[in-house]
């Protein structure tokens, strides 16, 4: 369930904390774990994290859940995380969500029929200077314009 | 400008260990090190330089690290706040970006201070570009020798770690931290006990806010009177703000507190051209709205924030033109704080939910005339009785948006179309 | 922590410095209301509801989580306390149904009632309510997480008591849930406490669910018997049968949990099986007679068979160890009466001449305080929920648990060291502790421990002992009978003495105490209840004895109690085929509940109880039974008008186990030793006919553990049955050992 390798980057992070304080890492080896399997969580996985962890599994059931990082149904293959808060509210990010719709005839939450990309609209992600903005994958895309997300949005891969 | 902080960022590779030390990085630190400066001295000269918690609450820094039971045997903590997610809010990714260093020396110091032989820095889970800046930087410290345990002999240990946010904005609050880096939910811990006495793992821990450790090393240096004549009375200092919304060129600039807000705005370029200045939220979501005419007389401090009807809170300043729906606004907000309580108490899980389902109904053209009442009854009862301040950043600004910007919602309601966008 | 005095609503109140503000006002009966705070459990400050205003306080605080400080003034009922209390009561009402009508809860409910003095008849809400889907979380608990107002206490009661965090809080928000890991359902020993700290009727007891209204039911007190705590209850009863049970607190005993098979029993009384008229044999057929014709019947049965004839010592008792005190009582002396010392309840052990006699010293709040415990051959979770509450309390102090079993068991709490040892190598190891211990005193080493040389984990075992100022050697079920069961008690015995130990012995439950002290054991001149058996008796009296389950040879016991020329009269409580094949009168007595009488606990505490509910249809109390009986048999002395007059008949003077004297036998042998256990919802006849206890995964236990080596040396495979029980191979179980656990009538032969 887990691989030796995500074993070891999750062993990089338990080793951060006091010994017998090894849940501490339950965040991120859920994030570890997680890119392993198609970037979605399962009450398998969970479990097996929990094992790994030795802790409760209600215990990482419940950060898997609070946590909004953690997936449980299909997502594509690129999540594109756009942020619909207020800097960037004010500066056009409805529109840009509805070109993102339609550009990739999904809504919102709902995976491109090829399991590309999804879109899912986020919270704040401390970037307003930059606004409007989303994050796909660890990087953030910034000052968006319909060209620009054209740009990022067609070279997906 | 710049001259704390975002000192080197003009410099290249500013973000390195180099660059940093080539200004003067490190030499408190290595002071330290020698045993040339004592936790009562480095407390002394912070309480002098009047620097308050940056995070948003605004606690004087000194005072925070003196409450930590230094003498105390048990294992201590310091633990870096880099959870920013404050909408409007966006300074401590870019010290995070370009000045790491600062961050760490500020904790290792605090870590000195404090007895504290651990620290963490908690970073939001979507800043992996901030993360892998400073896990670099942390590289760079402990290669050069400058961390780990009895320091080059020196009696001295400090190691430092990262822990990620994995995306729950009430991680920011400082307890639900603690929680989070224990692998827990991001729950709130009611308080007392307050973390100084039982923090992180059950020990005296001390929260800073990144900006107010990236602050310490540079303050140490030039002396706290030095940073303290930057600033007002009761706002010493320089101070980043975030200003975004409608203005020409959305920034962050480290400018000395009371600054006027004008001269701020006028940095960011001035409204969007044709626009004019309608409102402005001063500290991030959380604090009240004010109308332009009040905004444009205030100074950037505590105090003069505070006059004008408001708050400084993390200094994220969001412009708003005449061309903003304020309805659509608070729904904006108000979803954000529904969607972001943690859920632990009654009054903020069950009363967010309530206010934002009131304004979407608003919004979806069904108000009722007497849903002002509700929204200002409902967030009159969230306020002061929740674990946290989730619950009263949920219910000010309903508040201060119905209070300066009522017919709006009158409107709103009566024609089931916004006053402004129609 | 120093008194001090602080102001509550005007009035001067003295407490205790660093004292929650709640504690003080519970104290001094001043009404706070609240619905996450739990006496027993960690402060969560969650719900709000007991917001209070304190003075110079900028908001308000709530009592739960305030601590109070010298001077302190509060108001807990004035302006400023009402509007956040019925906000609060507000926010809780706007998602919660308003379906008390239907809901179990209703009457009992706390939402309900505090919303009675807190809540608004009109709700300003309209919006539209949240709906929580349920899952299934198994056969003791009904959830209906509509109505869940968040407050966790169940959440709490899993990690803080149960020992395992069972349920939590998924989700955030609005939709934070409070559930199991994704519905795999609860399995704690103690899960039924979540009803009864449940404030709502978010989680009710399944088997209850729509019975009855709670004010229609009568509370009545009560002891549960299923084992050596005595724990309080409280039987909710409706028109004679007992619908529900609850904890009724008692901090000395068990505060204010119960396990769950004392919750849950009561369903198997109204099970079909039960034993329901006086039945005779007349020529192989049995024939439901009167009560007057039965006992007539038995009476000369007696008579004839052994009284008349003045084999008086051809009559033997057996009884069961769920007997009442009173019942074991009137049973051994009417035996005695009559000139028979064959008396026995020890049904289950195999060498009557070599068993576990040890005293228990300790009461059960006393566990929680000892800083060092040595468990030997037991799980206690399982067998005694509440003493193990005790002991995982005293973990959770600090105190360090050693383990000497035969397998690795789920504890809920941290051990020190787990040893898996063989059976046959128990007492040896004990031998090598004691040794240490007399080698740390300088004290003279016995010839039968020069010999040894200790191991390291001898070593480690010893030292612990050394270096604890309170701690208890306790003696588990597990050893009663390990072939070496008397050493093994004298070492205990030993090493308590020479480290100033307590004892706790746990090997026998029930109300085995009470069998002990009526002296329900053979005199000088009687036979135990191996000798009865195999000499073969002429007459038997059983007090119900369910022989599969009770007797260690089943089908020796059945075939001794067959014989031809023994005349059997069986008291039961449930029908039985066995017992219907050896005896020939059957009388139905009263079970759990149904009779008054008393019960002795670990402690030796005697706890008397009155029956609930009168026994069905024309079963009878067993005292009473057994007190015609005598008189049929014109007996003197038994002229008890109810049972209280038997009880006081009784001395207390306590029951001393007095360790035998035999020669101890440490020597390792080396064959396979086969421990068995009735599983922990078949311990007796009540239990096991108990639904929703049956279905749950504790009630399913059924399996004969054992690791690969003994499996091979048994030629037996994963799944395979071994004497009836089915295989299960791990290698958690100690070299040569098989431990069976069963919840079904014992088929094969030990």
């Amino acid at each position: 369930m887990i691989s030796n390798q995500a074993k070891k980057q999750i062993d990089v992070w338990v080793a951060k904390y006091p010994i017998g304080r090894q849940s501490s890492a339950v965040m991120e080896a859920l994030k570890i774990v997680q890119a392993e399997n198609e970037n979605r969580l399962s009450a398998d996985i969970i479990q097996a994290v929990a094992d790994y962890l030795d802790m409760p599994s209600i215990a990482a059931q419940e950060v898997a859940t609070f946590y909004e990082n953690y997936n449980h149904k299909s997502v594509g293959k690129h999540t594109i995380r756009i942020c619909h808060n207020i800097s960037c509210m004010l500066n056009g990010a409805d529109d840009l969500v509805k070109y993102l719709e339609k550009k990739l005839g999904v809504k919102t939450g709902k995976v491109t029929k090829n399991g590309l990309v999804n879109v899912k609209k986020v919270e704040c992600l401390g970037a307003c200077v930059g606004a409007p903005m989303f994050q796909i994958g660890e990087q953030y895309y910034e000052n968006l314009t319909k060209q620009k997300i054209d740009e990022i949005v067609d070279n997906l891969k | 400008m710049n001259e704390v902080c975002f000192k080197n960022l003009d410099k290249k590779k500013c973000y390195s260990l180099k660059v940093y030390e080539q200004s003067g990085g490190y030499s408190i630190w290595r002071k330290i090190l020698k045993g040339e400066l004592t936790p009562e001295e480095i407390i002394d000269e912070l309480k002098a330089s009047g620097l308050r918690g940056r995070g948003g609450a605004g606690f004087p820094t000194g005072l925070k690290w003196s409450f930590m039971p230094r003498n105390a045997s048990m294992q201590k903590y310091v633990v870096c706040n880099s959870d920013e997610g404050e909408p409007g809010t966006c300074k401590d990714r870019d010290i995070l970006r370009y000045n790491p260093h600062a961050v760490i020396e500020g904790m290792a110091i605090g870590g000195f201070v404090m007895n504290a032989s651990v620290g963490y820095n908690y970073i939001r889970g979507e800043f992996m570009e901030p993360f892998k800046r400073f896990e670099g930087a942390l590289k760079e410290v402990y290669k050069a020798g400058l961390l780990g345990k009895n320091i080059g002999a020196s009696g001295v240990s400090f190691d430092l770690h990262t822990h990620l946010g994995a995306g729950a904005y009430i991680c920011g609050e400082e307890t639900a931290l603690l929680e989070s880096i224990e692998g827990k939910k991001g729950q709130p811990r009611f308080k007392p006990p307050f973390p100084a006495n039982v923090g992180l793992f059950g020990q005296p821990t001390t929260i800073n806010n990144t900006e107010s450790f990236a602050s310490v090393p540079e303050i140490l240096s030039q002396g706290g009177q030095w940073f303290a004549d930057i600033g007002v009375e009761n706002s010493g200092g320089c101070k980043l703000f975030s200003v975004t919304g409608h203005v020409q060129k959305p920034s962050n600039f480290e400018v000395p507190m009371g600054i006027p807000f004008k001269d701020l705005l006028e940095m960011a370029g001035g409204i969007k051209k044709g626009r004019k200045l309608k409102a402005v939220i001063p500290g991030g979501s959380s604090t009240p709205v004010l109308t332009a005419e009040v905004a444009m007389e205030m100074t950037m401090d505590y105090d003069g924030i505070e006059k004008a009807g408001s708050m400084l809170g993390a200094g994220s300043v969001i412009v708003m033109d005449d061309s903003t729906c304020m309805v659509a606004t608070l729904t904006r907000l108000a979803h954000f704080y529904y969607d972001e309580s943690c859920g632990q108490c009654t009054p903020c899980r069950e009363g967010t939910g309530w206010l934002y389902r009131v304004l979407k109904r608003i919004m979806d053209g069904d108000g009722k005339a007497d849903d002002i009442d509700l929204l200002l009854g409902v967030s009159d009862k969230i306020m002061g009785n929740t674990i946290c301040a989730l619950g009263d950043a949920a219910a000010m600004p309903v508040e201060s948006f119905l209070r300066n910007f009522r017919p709006e919602f009158e409107y709103y309601i009566k024609h089931g179309k916004s006053m402004v966008k129609g | 922590m120093a008194d001090i005095e602080i102001e509550i609503d005007g009035n001067l109140v003295s407490a205790k410095a660093g004292e929650m503000l709640i504690a003080v006002t519970d104290r001094e009966g001043i009404s706070v209301p609240r619905f996450c705070y739990h006496k027993k459990l960690s402060v969560a400050a969650n719900c709000r509801m007991c917001l209070v205003d304190v003075e110079g306080a900028p908001k308000p605080q709530p009592a739960c989580s305030t601590p109070i400080n010298e001077g302190m003034k509060v108001h807990t009922n004035n302006e400023k306390v009402k509007a956040s209390q019925k906000a609060v009561m507000e926010f809780l009402l706007i998602n919660h149904p308003l379906d008390c009508p239907i809901c179990d809860q209703g009457g009992e409910c706390e939402l309900q009632d505090v919303a009675m003095d807190y809540g608004s008849d009109v709700s300003r809400f309209s919006e539209g309510k949240r709906v929580v889907v349920d899952g299934d979380i198994g056969p003791l608990i009904q959830t209906d997480m509509t109505r869940c107002i968040h407050c966790t206490r169940c959440v709490r009661f899993g990690a803080e008591i149960g020992g395992i965090m069972e349920m939590g809080g998924t989700g955030r928000g609005e939709d934070l849930k409070i559930e199991p890991f994704l519905a795999e359902g609860i399995q704690s020993e103690l899960s039924g406490n979540m009803i009864d700290v449940c404030p709502v009727g978010a989680l009710t007891s399944k088997p209850f669910r729509y019975e009855l209204r709670t004010w229609q039911m009568n509370s009545v007190s009560n002891i549960a018997r299923h084992d050596l705590t005595g724990s309080n209850i409280v039987t909710q009863t409706y028109k004679g049968r007992v619908k529900r049970i609850v904890a009724k607190d008692n901090d000395s005993v068990n505060e204010t949990w119960i396990s769950d098979r004392d919750r849950f029993s009561y369903e198997g009384l109204a099970h079909e099986n039960r034993l329901l008229s006086p039945q005779i044999k007349v020529k192989g057929e049995w024939r439901e007679v009167s009560w007057d014709e039965a006992l007539e019947f038995a009476m000369r049965g007696l008579t004839d068979k052994v009284l008349n004839t003045g084999e008086a010592n051809k009559l033997g008792a057996l009884a069961s160890n769920t007997a009442t005190l009173e019942e074991f009582h009137l049973l051994q002396k009417l035996l005695r009466e009559v000139g028979s010392e064959n008396i026995d309840y020890r049904l289950n052990i195999k060498d009557l001449e070599n068993t576990v006699t040890l005293e228990s010293n300790i009461k059960l709040a006393g566990l929680e305080g000892v800083d060092h415990v040595l468990i030997i051959g037991s799980n206690p979770r399982l067998e005694q929920p509440m003493i193990n509450h005790r002991l995982r309390k005293a973990s959770l102090s600090g105190a360090s648990i050693d383990v000497i079993n035969v397998m690795a068991f789920d504890f809920n709490y941290q051990l020190n060291s787990e040893n898996i040892v063989t059976p046959n190598q128990i007492a040896f190891m004990l031998a090598e502790v004691l040794k240490l211990i007399l080698q740390a005193s300088n004290a003279e080493i016995p010839e039968a421990l020069s010999k040894i040389e200790a191991s390291d984990t001898a070593k480690q075992l010893a030292d612990r002992l050394l270096d604890a100022d309170n701690s208890v050697i306790i003696l588990g079920e597990h050893m009663v009978n390990n072939p070496q069961a008397s050493s093994i008690a004298q070492l205990i015995n030993e090493i308590a003495q020479q480290t100033n130990s307590t004892t706790l012995n746990i090997s026998a439950t029930a109300n085995s105490m009470a069998g002990d002290l009526t002296e329900f054991v053979p005199g000088k001149k009687g036979l135990d209840a191996n000798a009865m058996l195999a000499t073969g008796l002429k007459a038997y009296i059983l007090l119900d004895v369910y022989p599969h389950f009770d007797f260690h040879h089943p089908a020796q016991a059945i075939k001794a109690l067959s014989k031809k020329d023994a005349f059997v009269i069986s008291m039961n409580s449930f029908k039985d085929e066995a017992v219907a094949q050896y005896s020939d009168v059957m009388l139905p007595i009263a079970s759990f509940y149904e009779t008054s009488g008393s019960h002795i606990n670990i402690e030796g505490k005697v706890q008397s109880f009155c029956a609930s509910v009168s026994a069905p249809s024309d079963v009878k109390p067993a005292w009473k039974v057994l007190k015609v009986l005598a008189d049929l048999l014109q007996l003197p002395g038994f002229h008890f008008a109810n049972s209280m007059q038997v009880t006081s008949e009784i001395s207390n003077q306590g029951h001393k186990q007095n360790v035998s004297n035999k020669k101890l036998d440490i020597k390792v042998k080396r064959s396979v030793n086969v421990i068995w256990q009735k599983s922990p919802y078949a311990v007796d006849a009540l239990s096991r006919h108990a639904s929703a206890l049956q279905a749950t995964k504790i009630g399913q236990m059924h399996s004969a553990s054992m690791n690969k080596a003994t499996a091979k040396k048994l030629e037996v495979a994963e799944n395979d049955n071994y004497l009836g029980v089915p295989v299960s191979i791990r290698e958690s179980v100690a070299n040569n050992c098989v431990f069976v656990n069963t919840n079904k009538p014992i088929r094969g032969e030990l």
